[in-house]
């Protein structure tokens, strides 16, 4: 045999290899066995020395093209065969997609309470509220007598008051009462704000209040309000109700209609419960808004212009309004909570839900 | 205030639409907390007329009827048609009118009305007898009803006991809705009725209207009765009169409907009387046995009102042996020997038992009086004693009704009970209310508003209430207008312009003594609703958080980031919690104590977050969740002598028990502990940039509650922001707590106050770095942060970082109390690239450095 015709015999024997290797390692055997130091076409290609000069340009010629061929062939199998094995990793390395993720704990919840205070915060900060912050013990000053509570009228026993021991040496005119208080109202938050800032003045004050009743599902000795205070020039009833209706409608949907009914609290006049039309039934009447088609969500007025005397506002240049709300009623409006006394339980299986 | 709509409706024409006039009364301010169908045990039961009566084919004693029952029942084609109904009574014949109980009636003793069969034939309906409506005890056979009963018509209607009880809510603004003719007034203002009612007139529904005069004895009262009131400011008028020759016995059936339709139970006609004008006319009477009060030394009955002497002994009406004080005012019975005499009666809270009408009481003396609104109210609260009386008092009872009221009692009295009313009244009256006079300024009115509501509109509905209108160009208008507000009106300014009226307001509305009182109830009169709704102007407002509220929301965001569970716990808690921690966590102070409590367990003001928390683990626990991440964001309260109020600091503080999360299929359940504590304070102190963070040990004197070992201080530079540790196991037992429980609190404050609002710019590295491993075996005691230091500290300029990456312990390979500190140590220059030889000369300076400050050995 010719030594032209071995080349053409290694040439071919070498593609059918590199088209039988079935892998990137079997391959690379083929590329080494061939074209590695000691390569059968690289000691070929090493020993042209050796042949005779009459055939070495038509021999050199032929060991070249072989060497391309052979290349070329190595690099398009190469490529096939990276295709195959990536789309064997691939899918060797399929998951069930369906298990669970990881994650070095759960995220936290935030308390349903406190999820509706912020929410109410910021729709009022958007509207140009200021929130503020005031003391859960309060006097008898605060709570009552500067929101226009006259001594001993029945408006203050409206609710019923925890009284704490009055460190001071001041003695109360009923027993068993003091002048030192736990809030039963968030509304002293407005003489606070009315005597630290002049008008114009829109806050709002979120926080703990308290009352004696027994904790049932319906009534907590400890729950939160939402108190709101607005006192500018020129300030109407119909703002009182327009900023109302904006909230609720902010709050429960936006397909809500909101009404006033006349009221009494001390501290406004005119003063009016605010309902919202019922989210179950849309307004028709059903057992969760025992028919009337409407739920009571807060309480509010304008601001009485005794309230103005205590914290020297004078009523014939600034008139405002103010609203208070039960953040807790709020919630089994919205929540549908069956018990308040789960707020207050910290019962896992009820804070993971919100 | 429960209120028969009959009697409303005989002062006032009501709607007969009830949801309506519900409604009305809801948007008008008297709210409606209940309607109740009265005066029927028996639904669906009409008045019908037997048309025919046929033997039963199949049965001896029954009857089949057909019966005429008018528009309750129509046919197909909607036309009244008569029912068939098998009967079983004897006593009736065609033509007669009966009572038929209807296909779904129900009946006193429960029984629902159905279609049924009766040997073969279908009954539709019952025809009844007067003890299966239960308005009789004869049984014997059907209730025969006059001929002209209207056939068709509702039974209970024909009876006239149909009614409809109120339960309204008074609010305490408005004590003259506390009455029958109050609520006929504030009626005919909301539908604009006239109210048909003469204070006089006060009669039963059966009696004739119009005034009458009573028998009167010949005598004068006054002869007969004396009356001192030593404090004109707790009782501005008492009157007396004397009805003689009473006979004491049960109230006439209208007297005790209408008592019961007031919610009020019929004791005997004289005090039912007397309970009768109180909800009609809304006046407290009390009714004394007048033969037993005592004479004085002209031989009169002498009535003293005056305040409880100090520890005054008085027994009540209810049998109550009271002990009374100065603040609280009594009736008493001057005798002879010319003393303040002894009590009778607690002024406008209850009569006393000695003096009360029995059934031998022959001549009653009837007290009418006014009496100060706050004492009664804190004479009703200090001795837990609230009545009818009372609940109006407190309220304030108008004086200026006084006399008229006792003479409509008096008068009742005689008609109900049989007696003559002694002539005249004693009638001692030292301080009238007077009427109110106030301008009313329509425009400003409608500025304040929002809305034109319309002068007429306003004079109209004031005047409805019982007001009086002058106009400003009446003779008098000014009269009794305070003199500062008559300038303003004579000059025309500060809104008092030529609309402006005068508004003279009723003394039974304590409530209308500004022109704003007069605002309210233009307003919800003429009707909220149609106020158009706008937003506040405002122009110079700017809304938002305060930094505080910023960073407690960035506070609470971290905690839930780092798995916490926000919840909230009770601010009072009870006595001894801090003796179940071992201490309270701040030391030295005293807890707010509550005077009132709703339980002992509820007595103080917490001073830690912590037990309150671990509460709710217990909680958790007892319910079987074992996996426990809670925090809480709230406050802690201290009382100090000579201080009124406590001081209120706010805190957060967090629990963890249990694991992260059960075994997962990729991620092994792991005991929460101490670390992961720590570890979130971390995180919440790298979030807030607060510089200088440490840790310190906390031993078990300085924090009693945690697990010595695993108890540690929280500190920015010098301020303690809280502590970190795990509970003590006996602190666990005593909160019913399953260990560990790894937990933390934080003072708010200082977390804000250390708080950085900037963080500095430190140039990203240019250069690699170049990492070396220390492994070093120290004494067991020996702090890791301590080894840490000390490596820094030898560091020099090259050294960049060093961190802590493994600890190990074995007592074979290492020794005992011996543990591994691992740290790798990372060098790098700021401006060129290390060379090996000067990284490792550093490196072995430090090693050197360390094994000789620690007495540690290189770990090869």
């Amino acid at each position: 045999m010719s030594l032209l015709e071995d080349i053409s015999a290694l040439q071919d024997k070498t593609l059918e290899a590199i088209t039988a290797a079935s892998n990137s390692a079997a391959l690379e055997d083929v590329r080494v066995h061939v074209l590695g130091k000691k390569g059968t076409l690289t000691s070929q290609l090493r020993g042209m020395g050796q042949v005779p000069q009459d055939l070495r340009a038509e021999v050199g010629k032929t060991l070249n093209r072989a060497r391309g061929a052979i290349e070329a062939a190595l690099e398009e199998k190469a490529g096939a065969l990276a295709a195959t094995e990536l789309d064997a990793a691939i899918a060797a390395g399929a998951v069930d997609i369906t298990l669970p993720g990881r994650s070095p704990h759960p995220i936290g919840t935030q308390h349903l309470i406190n999820h509706i205070v912020a929410e109410a915060s910021e729709i009022f900060a958007d509207i140009g509220y200021t929130v503020v912050d005031g003391p859960e013990v309060e006097t008898d000053y605060y709570n009552f007598t500067a929101l226009n509570a006259p001594a001993d009228h029945p408006s203050r026993s409206m609710q019923d008051t925890f009284y704490v021991v009055d460190r001071s040496g001041d003695v109360a005119n009923v027993r068993g009462e003091s002048d030192v208080l736990l809030r039963t109202q968030t509304s002293g938050e407005q003489i606070h704000v009315m005597e630290e800032q002049k008008p114009p003045i829109y806050i709002i004050a979120p926080g703990k209040v308290y009352r004696r009743d027994v904790a049932d599902p319906s009534h907590l000795p400890q729950f939160t309000q939402i108190e709101g205070l607005v006192v500018d020039k020129g300030i109407t009833f119909g703002d009182l109700k327009g900023t109302i209706d904006y909230f609720c409608k902010k709050m429960f949907g936006q397909d809500r209609r909101t009404r006033l009914r006349p009221h009494y609290f001390p501290f406004t006049e005119p003063s009016a419960e605010a309902d919202v039309s019922c989210g179950i039934c849309g307004g028709e009447g059903c057992r969760f808004c025992k028919g009337t088609g409407w739920v009571e969500v807060l309480g509010c007025g304008m601001v009485d212009p005794n309230v103005f005397g205590f914290v020297d506002v004078d009523p014939e240049v600034y008139s405002g309004f103010a609203f208070g709300m039960g953040v807790e009623r709020i919630a089994c409006l919205k929540y549908d909570v069956p018990d308040l006394r789960m707020l207050l339980a910290g019962d896992m299986r009820f804070l993971r839900q919100f | 205030m429960q209120i028969s709509y009959k009697w409303l409706n005989s002062m006032v024409e009501l709607p007969d639409d009830i949801p309506y006039l519900s409604d009305r009364l809801d948007l008008t301010g008297t709210g409606v907390e209940g309607v109740e169908k009265v005066g029927a045990a028996f639904t669906g039961v009409v008045v019908g007329h037997v048309l025919a009566k046929e033997a039963h084919p199949d049965a001896d004693t029954l009857w089949v009827t057909t019966i005429d029952v008018g528009e309750n029942h129509l046919d197909d084609n909607g036309t009244p048609a008569p029912l068939q109904i098998v009967c079983g009574a004897q006593n009736f014949n065609a033509g007669d009118k009966v009572p038929v109980a209807l296909i779904g009636a129900v009946l006193p003793d429960g029984t629902k009305i159905r279609k049924s069969k009766l040997r073969g034939i279908t009954s539709f309906g019952m025809n009844c007898s007067g003890r299966e409506l239960g308005i009789s005890e004869d049984h014997m056979g059907l209730l025969i009803l006059p001929e002209d009963a209207p056939v068709g018509q509702d039974f209970a209607a024909y009876l006239g006991k149909s009614d409809y009880v109120y339960d309204l809510e008074i609010t305490p603004n408005r004590p003259d809705c506390m009455s029958a003719v109050g609520l006929a007034r504030e009626c005919g203002a909301i539908f604009d009725e006239d109210v048909d009612y003469e204070p006089r007139t006060l009669v039963g529904p059966d009696e004739t209207p119009g005034p009458r005069q009573a028998i009167t004895t010949a005598e004068d009262v006054n002869g007969l009765v004396k009356v001192t009131i030593a404090d004109d400011e707790r009782c501005p008028r008492y009157t007396a009169r004397l009805i003689r020759n009473v006979k004491i016995g049960p109230s006439p059936e209208w007297l005790v409907e209408r008592l019961a339709s007031c919610g009020a139970r019929s004791i005997n006609n004289v005090v039912d009387v007397t309970n009768y004008v109180l909800f009609g006319l809304g006046q407290p009477l009390h009714a004394f046995d007048y033969d037993k009060l005592a004479r004085d030394a002209d031989g009169r009955v002498h009535i003293i009102v005056r305040p409880a002497t100090d520890d005054e002994p008085f027994t009540t009406l209810d049998g109550t042996a009271r002990h009374l004080q100065p603040d609280m005012t009594v009736i008493a019975d001057g005798n002879a020997g010319g003393t303040d005499g002894t009590p009778v009666c607690l002024a406008g809270v209850m009569g006393g038992l000695d003096s009360e009408v029995t059934d031998q009481t022959v001549n009653v003396l009837l007290e009418s009086a006014a009496f100060s609104p706050a004492h009664t109210s804190r004479t009703s609260r200090n001795l837990q004693l609230f009545s009818e009386s009372s609940l109006r008092y407190e309220r304030r009872v108008d004086d200026a009704g006084c006399a008229d009221n006792s003479a409509a009692a008096a008068q009742l009295l005689a008609e109900v009970c049989g007696g003559e009313v002694v002539g005249g009244i004693v009638d001692v009256y030292p301080k009238p209310t007077e009427r109110p006079v106030l301008v009313f300024r329509p425009n400003r009115f409608c500025r304040f508003v929002g809305a034109d509501v319309p002068r007429a509109d306003a004079i109209h509905i004031l005047e409805r209430l019982g007001c009086e209108i002058r106009p400003l160009d009446a003779a008098d208008a000014f009269k009794g207008v305070a003199d500062h507000i008559k300038a303003k009106l004579e000059k025309k300014t500060d809104g008092f312009d030529a609309d402006s009226f005068i508004v003279v307001a009723p003394t039974f509305r304590p409530d209308l003594t500004r022109e704003i009182d007069l605002y309210e109830e233009v307003l919800r009169l003429w009707g909220m609703d149609k106020v158009v709704e706008t937003l506040p102007g405002g122009r110079e407002r700017i809304g938002g958080r305060t930094e505080e509220q910023v960073r407690v929301d960035q506070i609470g965001q971290v905690l839930r980031a780092c798995g916490l569970n926000e919840t909230m716990t009770y601010s009072f808690c009870p006595a001894d919690d801090q003796d179940k921690l071992g201490a309270s966590t701040t030391p030295n102070t005293e807890a707010v104590q509550i005077i009132n409590p709703m339980s002992s367990e509820q007595d103080v003001l917490r001073r830690d977050l912590l037990p309150g928390l671990l509460r709710s683990v217990a909680y958790n626990q007892s319910h079987g969740v074992e996996d426990i991440q809670l925090y809480e964001t709230g406050r802690v309260f201290f009382a100090a002598e000579g201080r009124k109020k406590p001081k209120e600091d706010k805190r957060v503080a967090g629990v963890l028990a249990g694991t992260w999360h059960p075994q997962g299929w990729n991620d092994p359940a792991r005991p929460l502990d101490f670390f992961d504590a720590k570890g979130i304070v971390e995180n919440l102190v790298r979030e807030l940039a607060i510089p200088k963070l440490t840790f310190k040990e906390l031993d078990a004197d300085a924090a009693p509650w945690l697990q010595p070992g695993r108890a540690a201080q929280v500190l920015s530079g010098g301020a303690v922001l809280g502590w970190v540790g795990e509970v003590h196991p006996r602190a666990c037992a005593a909160f019913d707590v399953k260990p560990a429980v790894a937990a933390f609190e934080l003072e708010l404050n200082a977390l804000v106050k250390a708080a950085c609002l900037a963080r500095p710019y430190v140039d990203v590295p240019m250069y690699p770095s170049v990492e070396h491993d220390l492994a070093i075996v120290v004494d067991k005691s020996l702090p890791a942060k301590r080894v840490e230091q000390m490596i820094q500290s030898a560091g020099g300029k090259l050294l960049d970082s060093v961190r802590l990456f493994d600890v190990f312990e074995d007592e074979k390979k290492l020794g005992a109390d011996k543990k591994s500190l691992a740290f790798s140590l990372s060098y790098r220059a700021k401006g060129r690239t290390l060379t090996s030889e000067e990284v490792d000369r550093q490196h072995e300076h430090i090693v050197a450095k360390v094994t000789r400050a620690t007495g540690g050995a290189v770990r090869s």
